[in-house]
């Protein structure tokens, strides 16, 4: 420190000036620079590694063992699952599995939203049903002793009203679907003759099933379910008596409007006693003459009214081979 | 035996073949043995359809070639048939259980009543037309005029020339087509004709200078729609008439024989009118004879035609014959006979297969070959043809 004092003495006539120059350029960075230390900033070229962060601990909860892996084999299911509910994996002792997997088997029924999703009749057990059955006895009348059977009872009670209830837990007990009325009635329960039956046939169109003989009127336009139902009463009832009408436009059927082909009134008939009679034209188209007649005539109705099979055409075969009086002696 | 290789470089060679070889290398002597070994099981030498009888069944027979000439040479065998035909230089078909059957009614009806009409009918390659052939030459050699339409499809369908007609007002005319069919006809039944010496019943005047007066050969009758095809339609018209006569008086009898005829009743056609309009087979004068002469107001004569799912564009689903002539086609024909035609039964289906051996058509074939060939096919003649081709 002395020696530097005496130094400094000693410089300091040709120093000076450099000096001043040296605490004017100190004084101008510790005006900028005024809060940092007085060290060299350091150039970080590589950025230093971020500190891992801990792992979160998991914190360990007991929980017992699911209530299916300790549920006796004969216990009462019917109160273990008494009503309509989601799928439990916990309350079910089954080993059941749903979904996809890309590889391994299907998931477990643990946490398992497939099974959620779907409903279940777990609650529709045969002993629970019974037990449902029993309960609901106490309420029921005795069942007829006439009706003893399904004829007895579909000529005493012609007509079946369809309708569906539903039930499911949702904050409205009101199901849109449950209002739509479905009335089915046995054609052949109705009273009808040959013209009303035709008509009704005509007015019903697809509502007639041939095969069943069965038709169904469905009423769905009304909101309520009891509106449906009178509804469709007023239908059936519009048609039966409808189809008796007998209007004046109907005196126009003509032969493509018949709903059946008839011989009689058919070019079929006509060629048949032109060809009789020829080369005489013919002065009455009465059948009953000609030999074979009958059985031609059957067959050719049924050819046409119950539509063309092998069997058919080979009966009107034989038949018109009857007629011509042809015979096959050849066959093999 | 000899070959006549005259190659002079392989002559020594082609020596040496010859004495050593040669009972190998030859066919001719081979073929002659076969022939005459197995003629009896699968030919039958009664080239004559009159007496074709249910011992022939399943049996082939050959149609002489100047017969085959006369009768199909503008047509009348399926295309396919007739290449097979021009393959083997003879044209042997079958006589199967349909054909025998039409030809025993024939025999038995009672020619002072009305036509009969029978309607062949079955799936698509049964052999229809080929029956069909089998009916033309028995009315051949039973000296019937023949009214042969070879495939009514054709008319509706591929036809020449179309022109609004002169004759019959509101119809359209096929003149070309006319035209050939009267060549058809005329080939078929020349001689015929000319032996018989048919006259024309009344005057038909075609215009102020042109008229075919009554006591004029139905020869002639023919040869001036052909040399004037603008009045062919309305020559075929008359020709239809004059033959109806004619066999009703007793003068000949006519065979109509009609392949497809549901393309009459079809109610679709490639025909138009002048204002681009369809018309409808009933509307076009080519046809409308026809009609006539499928009506069952005439005696002396039989009506023979098929009905086919090709020949109509709009009824396809079914082969059963009220289906495809539909209400109006059924209601004109009937009553008529309908005839199923159905697939070979096992005894033709070996005969085929017999005679498909001697044509040297097919070679090698195992049992078990001709099983797989059986089943592949089912049976069905067309399908067979088509797949022998290749063996």
């Amino acid at each position: 420190m002395l020696s530097f004092r005496l130094r400094f003495k000693a410089s300091l006539p040709q120093n000076l000036s450099k000096i001043l120059k040296l605490f004017a350029t100190r004084s101008n960075i510790l005006e900028t620079n005024s809060n940092e230390s007085e060290q060299f900033r350091v150039l970080d070229l590589y950025p230093q590694t971020k500190v891992m962060q801990e792992k979160r601990k998991t914190r360990k909860t007991s929980i017992p063992p699911s209530r299916a892996t300790n549920m006796p084999t004969d216990q009462d299911w019917p109160s273990v699952w008494p009503g309509a509910r989601t799928f439990h994996p916990a309350s079910v002792p089954l080993p059941l599995r749903q979904g996809y997997q890309e590889k391994g088997a299907s998931p477990n029924k643990y946490a398992n939203a497939e099974l959620m999703k779907i409903p279940n009749f777990l609650h529709l057990t045969p002993p629970a049903i019974q037990r449902h059955c029993e309960a609901l006895k106490q309420f029921c009348t005795k069942w007829p002793t006439v009706l003893e059977n399904e004829e007895i009872c579909s000529k005493h009670f012609p007509i079946e009203i369809i309708s569906s209830d539903y039930c499911y837990s949702s904050p409205t007990i009101r199901d849109p679907l449950a209002r739509i009325v479905n009335l089915q009635v046995k054609l052949s329960s109705l009273y009808l003759d040959t013209h009303a039956k035709d008509k009704l046939l005509r007015l019903l169109g697809n509502k007639y099933n041939p095969e069943t003989d069965i038709i169904t009127i469905t009423a769905d336009r009304c909101p309520l379910r009891k509106q449906n139902l009178e509804y469709a009463w007023y239908l059936l009832m519009a048609v039966y008596h409808e189809s008796w009408r007998v209007e004046s436009w109907e005196a126009e059927k003509s032969i493509a409007d018949m709903e059946y082909f008839d011989w009689d009134t058919s070019q079929s008939r006509t060629s048949l006693v032109t060809l009789y009679t020829w080369p005489i034209p013919p002065t009455d188209y009465d059948y009953e003459i000609i030999p074979h007649a009958t059985e031609y005539k059957i067959a050719v109705s049924d050819l046409i009214n119950n539509g063309e099979d092998q069997y058919s055409v080979n009966k009107y075969k034989e038949a018109v081979k009857n007629l011509l009086n042809l015979k096959c002696d050849n066959k093999e | 035996m000899e070959r006549t290789v005259g190659q002079p470089v392989n002559d020594s060679f082609l020596r040496r073949i010859r004495k050593t070889h040669s009972r190998k290398f030859s066919t001719v002597v081979e073929v002659k043995d076969e022939q005459a070994s197995q003629v009896c099981s699968f030919r039958t030498a009664e080239n004559n359809p009159i007496n074709h009888n249910t011992d022939h069944i399943a049996r082939l027979y050959t149609v002489p070639i100047d017969i085959q000439r006369q009768i199909f040479q503008n047509g009348g065998l399926p295309g396919k048939f007739m290449k097979q035909v021009t393959t083997f230089q003879e044209c042997s078909i079958m006589v199967r259980q349909p054909a025998i059957e039409i030809i025993s009614y024939l025999n038995q009806v009672d020619y002072t009543r009305p036509v009969n009409k029978y309607v062949l009918y079955g799936k698509f390659g049964v052999g229809k037309s080929l029956t069909l052939c089998h009916i033309l030459h028995y009315a051949f050699a039973q000296k019937y005029v023949l009214v042969h339409i070879y495939w009514a499809a054709h008319w509706f369908k591929d036809m020449k020339e179309v022109a609004t007609s002169v004759l019959s007002p509101g119809c359209m005319d096929l003149p070309i087509d006319a035209g050939l069919w009267l060549k058809h006809f005329k080939f078929q039944n020349s001689k015929l004709l000319s032996e018989l010496d048919l006259k024309v019943s009344k005057d038909y005047v075609w215009n102020q200078r042109e008229m075919t007066s009554q006591g004029t050969s139905i020869l002639e009758l023919v040869e001036f729609g052909m040399n004037r095809i603008k009045y062919a339609c309305g020559v075929i018209d008359a020709l239809i008439k004059e033959l109806k006569l004619a066999s009703i008086a007793g003068k000949c009898k006519t065979m109509v024989v009609i392949d497809g005829f549901n393309a009459f009743t079809s109610s679709h056609t490639r025909i138009r009118n002048d204002n681009k309009v369809m018309v409808l087979p009933k509307q076009v004068s080519l046809a409308i004879p026809f009609f006539d002469i499928t009506k069952n107001d005439w005696c002396n004569g039989a009506i023979v035609v098929t009905v086919d799912q090709t020949a109509n564009k709009d009824r396809r689903e079914s082969h059963l014959p009220r289906y495809l002539l539909g209400k109006e086609g059924f209601e004109h024909l009937d009553p008529f006979i309908p005839v199923l035609i159905e697939d070979y039964n096992i005894a033709e289906f070996d005969s085929m297969i017999e005679y498909y051996k001697d044509r040297k058509w097919i070679r090698n074939i195992t049992s078990s070959g001709q099983r797989e060939l059986e089943l592949i096919t089912n049976r069905n003649p067309f399908v067979l043809m088509d797949q022998c081709k290749f063996l």
